[in-house]
């Protein structure tokens, strides 16, 4: 008798013990999914920004055709991407897209001196700086839940009820350290 | 007696006339308005005051930077749950005093135009200084609008000072007398005189005016009205986007706590959250300061200590194991390798602890966090002695333990600056530090954190009475 209800205390304890393991990994992961969608949001607010700014330096520069069309395919690719890892590389191309627009916009004088080519500059180089911001955030958010599904006990939890690692949203190399964006 | 009783009674004079002269100057009654939608043009720290008994509560800074924020000076975003920004516009107009020495704050710790909220507690200003530069700054525009006033006007404060003379005349006359060589007693009149000019200043502070008391009462509506129409006590600080200027009164009336918690820009910063700017982003970095046995401290004396901590358990354990070997509760044999094996291990871990951090040292990089000094015990005499840490945030981790460092090594140094230490891994301990670059925040307020003062004003002591008009 003494056995047995040593047996259920301790299979009483394991399974408190797992279950609050498990919730504990599922807020972690709700951390991330949070997260990801901060990231979402910014990237979503980079790619509504794009077309107002085509659209300006069209009516600047309408015969750099190849520039633009860069973007506007850039934009669709970054609009498309689905994992972390894709985006990630998307947003990279977007970026250098933007970089050689803004770089091209340098030989129209009118074009820098329009009031809303020059807002939406400073529009995108401040959610340039909130996406920074966000993938720190997303990142080590990723980095707390990986650990906690790496690491004994939580690793058993997290094997026998699907908890997968999930991936960094990496930093294009130029872009780590200090974020100082300026197209 | 006869002297005695006539300094007691000119005491009692004096104490009576103060009482009348606070009573007749304490505020004036505020009688709160039906609630009301409507803003008058004072500035929500200004509301603060004179809806708070004319005393600033710390949420008056936090309802200036909402303010700010809501009128374009700076922008509020949130990027997740714990961590929000705060974004320099390139022009914030013309500000007032108070709304400046705040704005340059956020900017003087601003990594490119952006600090996050949380890091708003950093930085090296002299936070007492800094409060009372804002506390005065808001009483000069609050008296310039004629809704407060110093509580002794110049008058008072010169009868009160003169009367006091008499009082103190009396009692040096009475310690002359009863003392057997007539001396002390002019001693004992001017510190009699001190300490009753000293309980005057004490009750001097701010009072409402009658202008005051209106404003207060209108403002006491507005908050009857934010009360009941906004959940503001939820709203985060970047909802000042949608609520614009309301969110900042809110927060003076007091009806936005999370809000004001979340920009703590006249609060100290947290010894163990610590915001770090180091690689360039503004991150938070949680500081641990382990217990002492064995982390923060010097490999060489530690050296010693271990030998005389296995000295000691060694010794102990010897004496235990001979009272049970003589109850036969533990086999003879096993008396000598008993306490020599709990004073091996007890010597042990210290000694290679102290020896591997001795004979290799590792070397970081990264930015100063926390500098923080603890008191550990005492020197005899009450004198204090402290341990001395600091916290180095090199990029790798959320989360560090502080080293130890000696008191010489510790206060040449400021937080934030970039440094390039060598370090003991197993005792924690600092062996040499090198500044490799200065803060950027280092020495004073890269900004004028104290301008004119010329108002006295001390805290107000007087109360304001609220009379609950009814009416909803």
């Amino acid at each position: 008798m003494i056995t047995l209800i040593v047996v259920a205390v301790v299979a009483v304890l394991l399974v408190l013990a797992a279950i609050s393991l498990y919730n504990g990994l599922v807020r972690k992961r709700g951390a991330v999914d949070n997260a990801w969608a901060q990231v979402d949001v910014q990237l979503k607010r980079r790619h509504d920004l794009i077309p107002n700014l085509v659209e300006t330096v069209k009516g600047y520069a309408s015969h750099e055709r190849q520039a633009l069309e860069a973007v506007v395919a850039a934009r669709s690719q970054a609009v498309g991407a689905q994992t972390p890892r894709e985006q990630a590389a998307a947003e990279n191309a977007l970026s250098g897209a933007l970089k050689s627009l803004f770089a091209l916009a340098e030989a129209y004088p009118d074009l820098k001196a329009s009031r809303n080519f020059s807002e939406l500059q400073e529009e995108l180089s401040d959610t340039e700086n909130r996406i920074a911001y966000s993938r720190q955030y997303y990142n080590d958010a990723v980095l707390t839940y990986n650990n906690a599904i790496q690491t004994v006990p939580a690793n058993i939890v997290a094997g026998m009820t699907g908890f997968a690692a999930r991936e960094y949203f990496q930093a294009p190399g130029d872009e780590r350290g200090s974020v100082q964006v300026r197209f | 007696m006869l002297p005695w009783l006539a300094a007691a009674a000119a005491v009692a004079l004096w104490l009576l006339l103060l009482a009348a002269l606070a009573v007749a100057t304490r505020n004036p009654d505020v009688v709160p308005v039906p609630p009301t939608a409507e803003l008058a043009a004072h500035s929500p720290a200004v509301v603060d005051l004179i809806t708070g008994d004319w005393r600033l509560c710390d949420e008056a800074t936090s309802a200036t930077l909402l303010d700010l924020a809501a009128r374009g000076a700076v922008r509020i975003e949130e990027i997740g749950p714990e961590l929000s920004l705060v974004r320099l516009r390139r022009d914030p107009g013309d500000l007032r005093p108070y709304e400046k020495l705040v704005y340059d704050h956020v900017r003087s710790l601003a990594v490119d135009g952006v600090v996050a909220t949380g890091a708003l507690a950093e930085g090296s200003r002299n936070l007492g200084r800094w409060r009372k530069s804002f506390r005065k700054k808001v009483i000069a525009e609050a008296r310039a609008e004629g809704l407060s006033r110093s509580r002794w006007s110049r008058a008072q404060a010169v009868l009160l000072t003169a009367a006091a003379a008499v009082p103190a005349v009396a009692i040096a006359v009475a310690v002359t007398v009863s003392d057997k060589e007539h001396d002390g007693g002019l001693g004992a009149g001017i510190l009699a005189f001190g300490a009753l000019v000293a309980l005057m200043g004490r009750l001097n502070g701010e009072r409402g005016t009658r202008r005051g008391a209106e404003a207060a009462g209108q403002w006491l509506g507005v908050r009857e009205h934010l009360a009941g129409t906004g959940r503001f006590s939820e709203q985060p600080a970047a909802s000042v986007t949608i609520w614009g200027r309301h969110l900042a009164y809110a927060a003076a009336l007091g009806l936005a706590p999370r809000a004001v918690t979340s920009l703590p820009v006249s609060v100290p910063a947290d010894d163990r959250r610590a915001w770090s700017d180091y690689g360039g982003m503004w991150h938070v970095v949680d500081v641990r300061y382990p217990r002492r046995l064995l982390w923060a401290r010097e490999p060489l004396p530690m050296l010693f200590y271990a030998l005389v901590a296995g000295f000691f358990a060694g010794f102990w354990t010897w004496i235990v194991l001979l009272v049970l070997s003589a109850l036969d509760l533990w086999p003879d044999a096993l008396v000598q390798p008993g306490f020599l094996a709990v004073g091996a291990v007890v010597a042990g871990v210290p000694l290679v602890y102290a020896i591997m951090d001795l004979t290799g040292k590792a070397e970081i990089q990264g930015q100063i966090v926390r500098l923080r000094r603890f008191q550990a015990g005492t020197k005899g005499n009450n004198d204090p002695k402290y341990a001395y840490w600091c916290a180095i945030d090199d990029g790798r981790a959320r989360e560090v333990k502080a080293y130890g460092i000696s008191a010489a090594m510790w206060h040449p140094l400021s937080e934030g600056e970039k440094v390039r230490a060598r370090v003991g891994r197993k005792l924690g301990w600092i062996d040499a530090i090198e500044v490799v670059e200065r803060s950027r925040l280092h020495g004073t307020a890269r900004y004028d954190d104290t301008g004119e003062h010329r108002i006295d004003a001390p805290e107000n002591l007087g109360e304001v009475r609220i009379f609950d008009t009814g009416q909803e």
